[in-house]
Parts: structure tokens; C-alpha cells; sequence
């Protein structure tokens, strides 16, 4: 089949469908060695995750273990003969989950925040910012949605690092100084990062973080 | 210096490494992915988003193939699914018989042979119009088609065979001229 070659003046005019211009080379490689830089910071994050994934697998063992041996036999499952034990609440297991996830998210808010806010200050332009603000509001909105959010001081500070997060997400590369320091005026006006260091003890994102 | 040490050095962490894949490949991708998509700036888009997913990725990539060959794989990949993307868009904003064919121009009143072979192109099945650009324009024998695809040599052959035969029939008026 493959000497079914078209005609000459084919192949000479098919040489020239779609010819590409010269490529912008430096433009490409500028976006994608930010999206190098921004993939480096979080490829490390990730490996935290599973970490602190695999941290909590182990607690969430140690306690069923310790659970199964300290307290004394249950009673046969529910029964018609036994209401009480078939109206008994579910064990909620991933409370610890939710928590270490939960003071990790903050502590990597609390640290982006800190960036965030000395580059307004020094007036420099931080062009991965709305990127990674993105990327901590997913994480956010989720945590807001699932039983972290049960208590009430964790949920305000949640609530309010949305907002903050969802401002310097919509922030354009083009954003004016004034812009930012509107962020950074809101962000102190709550008491944003306040707040975060009370819950995320500096230099840690161990569990002992008060939520 | 060869593909497997500079690879050893972007896995090390090497951003000058990533610099100088990027400036070996960066043409090569950039031409094909535009002969796809016929857009300045889809194909800047689609490049950058190849070369991105392809450092991403390096740890898995196994030598079977040349470097060029995978990452044009990944490129033909990004690009194949960013015009089905605008397609799915375009036929949602308008009747889709009235719509053009993804990157098809207005034919002209007189067209001359490279409009109509353009355009009997851009008409052709993803897949024919594929191998057809791969081959008979970018001049990759079938062999980097087919690891490129992720398909058979012979169905290379055969799509090319197709497209060829679909180009003739389309221009055959004008050959008869």
C-alpha cells in the first residue's frame, strides 16, 4: 500500500497544509517552567499527603485494636428483640482523618498566606499565587463539606480563609498593587492569619493544632 | 549528549536538563501539533500542555521508543483531544450540519489546489487525516506512526491508503481540469 503515492503536484501541495509558523518558543517555555515550579511545590505536598494518609491509617488501626480489647463484648447485632442496639450510632472513625487533613490544609494556607502577604508588601509580583490559591480553595470548599466542618470555630476560620482564597484565586496576572492590598487588608481586618497561627502551632503541622 | 542521560538529569531535578529537552524536541512537537490544529495559538496551548505532561511523566517513560517519538505521542494526544473538545462546543452552538469541519476555512470561489487539498484534509477522519499528516507531510515512516499511535504498522499503512484514496476522489474534478 505504500506506493500508492499521490501525484506529484499533491505531495508538493500537501507539504504545505497547515505550515507552521515559527514557534514561539520563549513564550512556551515560560508557561511551562511556571508549571514546573508550581508541579515541584506540590509533587513534595503530595508525598506529605500520603504521609499524613498513611499516619492516619496507623492511628485509625491503633485505636480500633486498642477499642477491640478494652471494651468488654458487644452484644449480638441488632435484633427485632433489641431496638437500642440497632438504633445505636455509627462509630465515626475518621474523625482523626479528618482532623490531621484538616490542620494540614490550614497549615499550608497559613504559610501561603504569609508568602502572599510579604509580596504585597514589597510590592514584588507573584505569578503563582492565584494558582495555588486554587488550589487550597479545593481543598477548602472540601474540608467544608465534610464532618471537619462539624465544629464551629473550625468552620468560621474555614469559612473565612474561602473568601480570602476565593479573592486572590480571581486575581488576574494583570491585578493592580491596589488590588492586592485589598486582599491583605481583608485578610487583617479578619484576622485571617491570626487565627490560623493560633490553630497550626509554627513549624509544625503536627496534630496538636487546636480545632 | 544522549536522550537517557539527559532524562536521568530532569528526573534528578535538573532544570537546565528540562531547558535543553525542551529546545532538542520543542520544533519537531510545535510543527506537527500545528499541522493538527491550524491555530497560532492552540497549538502554542496544546504544545506547552504536551511538554508539561511529558516531564510529569518521564519517570514512566521506558526507552521502547525514541524521546521524539513518546513525546509526540503525547502531543498528537493533547491535541487529538483538545479539537474533539472544540468540536463537542461547536456543535453545541450551532446546527451541526450547518457546522465547518474543526479548522476547515471558507473555500473560495476559484480555489486553487492547495485550498482544495486544505480543505479535503481537514475533511478527512481523525483518524486518516492523522497518519495522512504524520506521513505524507511530516514524513514519519509508519513505523514511528504506529509507536506514536499506539497502534499496528499495517493499520498505519491502511489509514494512509484510505486518506489518499479519499483525496483523489475529492480532487478528482480538479484533476480531470
Amino acid at each position: 500500500m505504500d506506493d500508492d503515492q499521490l501525484d506529484e503536484p499533491l505531495r508538493s501541495a500537501a507539504r504545505d497544509y497547515h505550515a507552521a509558523p515559527e514557534p514561539p518558543r520563549e513564550a512556551m517555555w515560560r508557561a511551562i517552567e511556571a508549571q514546573r515550579r508550581v508541579d515541584r511545590v506540590r509533587r513534595p505536598a503530595a508525598r506529605r499527603w500520603t504521609a499524613w494518609a498513611m499516619a492516619a491509617a496507623a492511628v485509625l488501626t491503633v485505636g480500633i485494636g486498642i477499642g477491640r480489647v478494652t471494651v468488654p463484648d458487644a452484644p449480638a447485632g441488632p435484633t427485632p428483640g433489641n431496638p437500642v442496639a440497632a438504633a445505636a450510632p455509627a462509630p465515626r472513625v475518621n474523625e482523626t482523618a479528618y482532623r490531621l487533613t484538616t490542620v494540614e490544609h490550614l497549615s499550608q494556607s497559613e504559610a501561603f498566606l504569609t508568602l502572599f502577604r510579604a509580596s504585597v508588601r514589597s510590592g514584588t509580583h507573584e505569578q503563582l499565587a492565584s494558582a495555588t490559591a486554587r488550589q487550597l480553595l479545593a481543598t477548602n470548599r472540601l474540608l467544608l463539606d465534610s464532618p471537619a466542618a462539624e465544629n464551629r470555630r473550625t468552620r468560621l476560620l474555614l469559612e473565612d480563609l474561602e473568601l480570602v482564597l476565593a479573592e486572590i484565586a480571581q486575581l488576574s496576572p494583570g491585578a493592580s498593587a491596589d488590588d492586592r492590598k485589598l486582599i491583605r487588608e481583608g485578610m487583617e481586618r479578619g484576622g485571617v492569619l491570626t487565627r490560623l497561627r493560633t490553630v497550626v502551632p509554627a513549624g509544625t503541622t503536627s496534630t496538636r493544632g487546636d480545632l | 549528549m544522549d536522550d537517557r542521560e539527559l532524562i536521568g538529569r530532569v528526573l534528578a531535578g535538573d532544570p537546565r536538563a528540562e531547558r535543553e529537552l525542551y529546545d532538542a524536541h520543542v520544533d519537531r512537537v510545535y510543527r506537527l501539533v500545528y499541522r493538527m490544529v491550524d491555530d497560532p495559538h492552540r497549538a502554542q496551548d496544546y504544545t506547552q500542555e504536551a511538554f508539561i505532561r511529558a516531564f510529569r511523566r518521564l519517570g514512566d517513560f521506558r526507552g521502547e521508543s525514541a524521546l521524539s517519538t513518546w513525546l509526540c505521542s503525547i502531543a498528537i494526544s493533547v491535541a487529538l483531544n483538545g479539537l474533539r473538545t472544540l468540536k463537542r462546543a461547536r456543535e453545541r452552538e450551532v446546527n451541526i450540519e450547518d457546522a465547518p469541519a474543526i479548522g476547515v476555512r471558507a473555500v473560495e470561489a476559484d480555489p486553487d489546489l492547495k485550498t482544495r487539498l486544505t480543505h479535503a484534509i481537514d475533511r478527512l477522519p481523525e483518524g486518516y487525516r492523522t497518519v495522512f499528516v504524520m506521513h505524507d507531510v511530516e514524513g514519519y515512516t509508519h513505523q514511528e506512526i504506529a509507536e506514536t499511535l499506539g497502534v499496528q504498522p499495517g493499520t498505519s499503512k491502511a489509514q494512509l491508503f484510505r486518506a489518499r484514496a479519499r483525496l483523489r476522489e475529492a480532487l478528482a474534478d480538479f484533476a480531470r481540469d
